[in-house]
């Protein structure tokens, strides 16, 4: 047993040790101990540094609100954690844990030298320290303050660890398992409502795990406790331990995050080490308690100086004694009971100070019958011991007089400031609070959910006033869902009632300018930093804490923004809710990436979606590029190619035989019905009348603005049935915009839109001998140019399979687009592939096909055009049918701007020195002008084509349509590059090779 | 009661690729609704998510002009041709789209568990012999609930690889109890 274990006492299990290391140091705690707990009862305190002055510091707490037991963990590679908090973290075998902020160690440390220097680091020091020169900025103080910066070490390594997500939908969730919750969950399920509760501890029961001493309904706490946990099972309430309620969005929308494996030993493998919960609730009750504030006095952070309310879970619920001789030094009543509990176990403490001058009798006089020395009216100024508090140093205040200081020693000292209401999860749903002038605490006023607070939640304090409204909150929380249930109420024995009194920071007959009160640990805000601010012109609780950093850490401000603003408050002469309190955001508690990430993280990082034939391009060496949600083969490389060479042998065979190109990632909407004709003049910018079925059309989509929004050749299968095929990145949003048009503009039109693109897998066989390759494949149809000339389509038989054959071609060369059922689509392409062996035929990848297109000018939506791109401006006037009545866009095209001779209009372009240009890169007109330069343009495609033996490019350029064979330059880097502006239809102008 | 608690002795859900069926979307007004499902034979629910059976033909509505048809490989062109004979006099959209999906069946006593891993949907609440549109993951699915324990899940076939992989986490996960 270590030395400070008490037999007999806590929750943890004495015959089941638990070995770890602390900073490489073997210990052991017992199982059901945090590593802080575990730390206490072989009384190490120093569990880490602080923040800016480098301090010692230990644990103040017992809970997630911890602001300096922080601590990296690790089991094993890649499972390093920095900031856990120790009085979170459970004790499991072999757990490595190592202190923060300390160089070389933690005893000595070189850093602390900032504490030395404590009176140049005031508030704002960095923003008035590092302004001149500003050209030290990125080469000094930025990597100094980065280099300073930052609470322990970031993990390099790759997380190794799996993490889950689940969704939950439940009528009520009751957030926080103490003795409110746990009243509230039972109610609520009484009601036969379906009830979640969940606790951020390893166990529910809140403060009661730390009060056993109370009796409720005849039972000590504890049975009780266990009593109401197998009712609510019973009930068939989920109860949902080391689970925080990390955030508390609109519509009783709740993020939880479970701990799953943390606390094992041995976690089964593949199990995740977190999960996220996504809850959905009828009604949330928010029984989150309240947390304990310190007092803020000179050297309140030695290790050692902790709350009281801690010292008071660390012996009953871990049965760890936190020092041999205490002193408390409080302004609550809550403290009193700590002390009690302490030396009901054997410990000593020598004085309660309280700042108050009157205290309950009843208090005084038990505190006296346990020989404890009670010192009202009195004031902390100073605390001694370097490593470890060693006294405290109290005064007596009289008529606001702080009289002579007297040392007490002690080598722990508690502290209570009282308690603030944790509002962080009402706050998240922008509930506003309202100042609780009597109590001096906000408090939860109106609501912006279907939600109820219980319990000290609200400013209730003592058990029985919790418990009642526990089971009130219960109740109307099943009334409002249209429910009933019972009222449900207990009987409190030995109850601990309390009140206090809320405090700046303690008066001190020493200087205060000196004094080292800190407001927030984590981040070393002291109350002269506060004072400072104000002094400096801060008025705002929001700019005091931008300015001081106060309750900027990753707790969140939890024990320090109350006195923050008390303080603010003081300085300002003015009441606290006229200074404002700052807005609590989620998360609660620190919350992992790996516990948003969920299940998206390796091969499920981003859903991907693949083609039928993805298999086979997989097999044939095929190197992927991704396009929208898909992965297309990019090349197929063969043996020691790189992509130039891949990508220039493939056009080559395309342009010299033939190649095949798995298109099935097309978008494909099938458009049908009588007024499908109709639909089609009004949504595209082409005629389609008087095309008549069995023939095809290029067609191009705008949006209201006039600018192009898709393209794709649509084919006419019948009088009543349009094949459209749309670019694939804009499959869905084509068919929303689609939808969206007929839903609200035209809902007289008997039409209807069905998405294809999955039903149909497509393999584009282009190149003069494409006929050939698949002739002999095809049933049912004559496909020579007579009649089946460029630009038809028809149903027919493909290798034996049900086919659309569409002649189009989007590279200039005679060009076919077989769309067979999806699940014939491998067998398709590798009957074409065998078939085309005689020609030998070349499987190309997206880039070819990037290429071939660009030699023919034809555009790519999305690469040649971003949205501020018109017909006129591609070049496609022709395709807008300029005796329609009316499509989506024609009347914008008659604003003066989109008709204007300057706008940005499609070119090509090439460059005098045949090097390559780059792919956005900015074009002037007149290459010897004052910077900054008047841009004309921009290249948006360019490639090596084999076909012309240079390299081809596109672009945008002002007024570009009328400036053929003039001259632009393009300002690179290593010089600026002369170009001609040219027509984009690079290679056979005439078409003839279509035709073929 | 809710029912997504872990079960540690229950085995993981079992999960199937069911094979190739005639599948088809079908599109028609409200008013005609009935005169069409006379027309073709079958049964079209009016409520969104209520199926109906006909023969061996079930239909499914998806929306208020829309529903989808399961039917047998025998019966597949004779129901395309019971809609184009109808098509003059009530004019409708039928699309086959038989090789649009791939179908997933789920079973056992964590099938509904994991799903609430991938649908945002309170999947408990989809009473059994019904169905409804809904999200796995980021893919659109929809989730036919045949039993307590037994779901379908038509899943396009592009997206059938990451949610097969995400349901194969799910698998790992459901196996280890925790």
């Amino acid at each position: 047993m270590s030395r400070y274990r008490i037999p007999g006492m806590g929750r943890v299990d004495p015959a089941k040790p638990v070995s770890f290391t602390f900073d490489g140091k073997p210990y052991t705690g017992l199982r059901g101990d945090t590593v802080a707990s575990a730390l206490l009862s072989h009384g190490v305190h120093l569990m880490g540094r602080s923040f800016k002055y480098h301090r010692p510091r230990g644990p103040v707490t017992a809970g997630s609100e911890e602001p300096n037991a922080l601590i990296g963990t690790s089991r094993g590679p890649g499972r390093f954690e920095p900031n856990t908090r120790a009085t979170v973290q459970e004790l499991r075998e072999g757990l490595q844990a190592e202190s923060q902020n300390k160089f070389p160690s933690l005893k000595f440390d070189i850093g602390a030298v900032n504490d030395r220097a404590y009176m140049l680091f005031s508030a704002g020091f960095y923003y008035k320290t590092f302004m001149w020169p500003r050209s030290f900025w990125d080469k000094v103080y930025e990597p100094f303050i980065r280099a300073a910066a930052g609470l322990g070490k970031s993990p390099t390594e790759v997380d190794p660890d799996t993490y889950a997500h689940r969704n939950l939908h439940t009528d009520v969730l009751v957030v926080g398992g103490g003795a409110a919750g746990i009243q509230a969950a039972l109610v609520a399920a009484k009601s036969g409502a379906r009830v979640v509760l969940v606790d951020e501890n390893p166990e529910m029961g809140g403060s009661l795990l730390s009060d056993p001493a109370v009796r409720i309904d005849g039972r000590g706490s504890w049975a009780w406790l266990a009593e109401q946990l197998s009712q609510l099972r019973a009930a068939g309430v989920t109860l949902m331990t080391r689970t925080t309620a990390i955030g508390y969005y609109h519509q009783n929308f709740v993020g939880l995050v479970e701990r799953v494996t943390d606390h094992l030993d041995q976690p089964p493998s593949g199990a995740p080490r977190e999960r996220m919960w996504h809850v959905r609730a009828g009604q949330v009750i928010l029984a989150q308690g309240a947390l304990e504030k310190p007092l803020v006095f000179d050297g309140n952070d030695r290790p050692g100086v902790m709350l009281a309310g801690a010292a008071q879970t660390y012996l009953n619920r871990y049965g760890v004694k936190v020092g041999d001789n205490a002193a408390v030094v409080t302004s609550h009543d809550s403290a009193w009971y700590a002390a009690f509990d302490l030396v009901d176990a054997g410990a000593r403490v020598s004085a309660i100070a309280d700042t108050r001058d009157h205290v309950r009798t009843d208090l005084v006089d038990a505190a006296r019958k346990r020989g404890i020395e009670v010192l009202t009216s009195h004031t902390a100024t100073a605390t001694y011991g370097r490593l470890r508090v060693k006294a405290v140093r109290v005064n007596p205040v009289r008529h606001g007089q702080v009289g002579a200081g007297r040392k007490i020693a002690c080598d722990v000292l508690l502290i209570s400031g009282g308690w603030t209401p944790s509002l962080h999860l009402f706050s998240h749903t922008k509930g506003s609070l309202s100042w609780d002038a009597e109590s001096r605490t906000f408090l939860p006023n109106h609501k912006t959910e279907a939600c109820q607070i219980a319990g000290a939640g609200r400013g209730l304090w003592g058990y029985g006033p919790a418990l009642e409204d526990g089971a009130r909150a219960g109740l109307a929380a099943v009334e409002a869902l249209g429910r009933t249930s019972e009222p449900l109420a207990a009987r409190v024995e030995g109850d601990r009632p309390g009140t206090g009194a809320i405090q700046t920071e303690l008066p001190t007959d020493r200087s205060a300018g000196k004094a080292k009160a800190f407001v927030d640990y984590q981040n070393d805000v002291t109350a002269k930093d506060i004072r400072l601010a104000v002094r400096e012109g801060m008025r705002s609780i929001e700019h005091v804490k931008r300015y001081t950093t106060n309750g900027m850490a990753t707790d969140q401000g939890k024990m320090s923004n109350i006195n923050g603003l008390m303080i603010a408050a003081d300085a300002l002469g003015k009441e606290p809710p006229q200074v404002g309190l700052t807005t609590f955001r989620p998360p609660y508690t620190p919350t992992s990436f790996g516990a948003f990430a969920g299940y998206h993280k390796g091969a499920t990082f981003e859903l991907t979606r693949k083609t039928p034939i993805d298999p086979w391009a997989e097999a044939n060496g095929a190197v992927f590029e991704p396009v929208s949600l898909w992965r297309r083969a990019w090349y197929f490389p063969k043996g020691t190619e790189d992509m130039h060479a891949a990508v220039a042998r493939e056009c080559r065979a395309t342009r010299a035989s033939a190649g095949m190109f798995d298109a099935s990632t097309l978008g494909k909407i099938e458009v049908a019905g009588p007024d499908a004709t109709e639909f089609m003049n009004r949504m595209y910018t082409n005629p389609w009348t008087k095309l008549a079925p069995g023939r095809c059309r290029y067609g191009l989509l705008l949006g209201e603005d006039g600018f192009i929004r898709d393209d794709g050749v649509i084919g006419r299968l019948s009088q009543d049935l349009f094949h459209v095929t749309t670019t694939t990145g804009g499959a869905a949003r084509v068919l929303n915009m689609m939808e969206d048009y007929l839903q609200t503009e035209w809902p007289d039109l008997n039409v209807w839109l069905t998405s294809t693109t999955e039903q149909w897998a497509t393999v584009a066989v282009n190149g003069p001998n494409a006929r050939k390759v698949i002739a002999p494949l095809v049933e049912g149809l004559d496909l020579s140019d007579e009649t089946f000339p460029h630009m038809s389509v028809a149903e027919c038989t493909v290798a034996g399979l049900p086919a659309r054959l569409f002649r189009i071609s989007f590279t200039g060369e005679l060009g076919f687009e077989i769309n067979v059922p999806s699940r014939h689509g491998l067998a398709l392409w590798k009957a074409i592939h065998q078939a085309g062996q005689p020609y030998d035929i070349c499987p190309y990848g997206t880039e070819t096909m990037h290429v071939l297109r660009a030699e023919k000018g034809y555009i790519i939506v999305g690469q040649d055009t971003d949205g501020t791109v018109t017909p006129q401006d591609a070049g496609l006037d022709w395709a807008v049918g300029k005796a329609k009545k009316d499509f989506v866009g024609k009347r914008s095209l008659q604003r003066p701007d989109i008709v204007a001779p300057n706008r940005k209009q499609l070119v090509g372009l090439l460059t005098e020195d045949g090097t390559k240009l780059e792919e956005g890169a900015q074009i002037v007109l007149d290459p010897n002008q004052t910077l900054p330069m008047t841009m004309a343009g921009h290249v948006t495609s360019s490639y090596d084509s084999t076909a012309l033996g240079r390299p081809i490019a596109m672009a945008v350029i002002t007024g570009g349509h009328g400036r053929m064979g003039e001259t632009v330059h393009i300002p690179m880097p290593n010089g600026t590059v002369k170009a001609t502006i040219t027509s984009t239809n690079f290679y056979d102008p005439e078409g003839e090779r279509l035709k073929a | 009661m809710t029912t997504q608690r872990h079960d540690f002795n229950a085995a993981p859900f079992l999960l199937e690729e069911l094979p190739w069926t005639p599948r088809f979307s079908l599109r028609v007004r409200p008013a005609n609704r009935a005169a069409l499902a006379q027309a073709l034979g079958l049964t079209l629910p009016e409520r969104i998510g209520q199926r109906a059976t006909t023969g061996e033909a079930e239909a499914l509505c998806l929306g208020p002009d829309e529903w989808l048809i399961l039917t047998t490989e025998a019966q597949r062109d004779a129901l395309a041709a019971a809609g184009a004979g109808a098509y003059a006099a009530i004019p409708h959209s039928l699309v086959e789209i038989s090789d649009r999906e791939i179908t997933l069946r789920l079973s056992g006593p964590q099938a509904l568990t994991a799903l609430t891993a991938g649908c945002l949907r309170d999947v408990e609440a989809i009473a059994t012999g019904t169905a409804a549109r809904t999200l796995f993951d980021t893919a659109t699915v929809v989730l036919w609930r045949d039993g307590a324990d037994s779901f379908r899940m038509d899943v396009w076939r592009s997206f059938l690889p990451h949610v097969r992989a995400i349901l194969d986490k799910i698998t790992v996960e459901l196996k280890t109890g925790l």
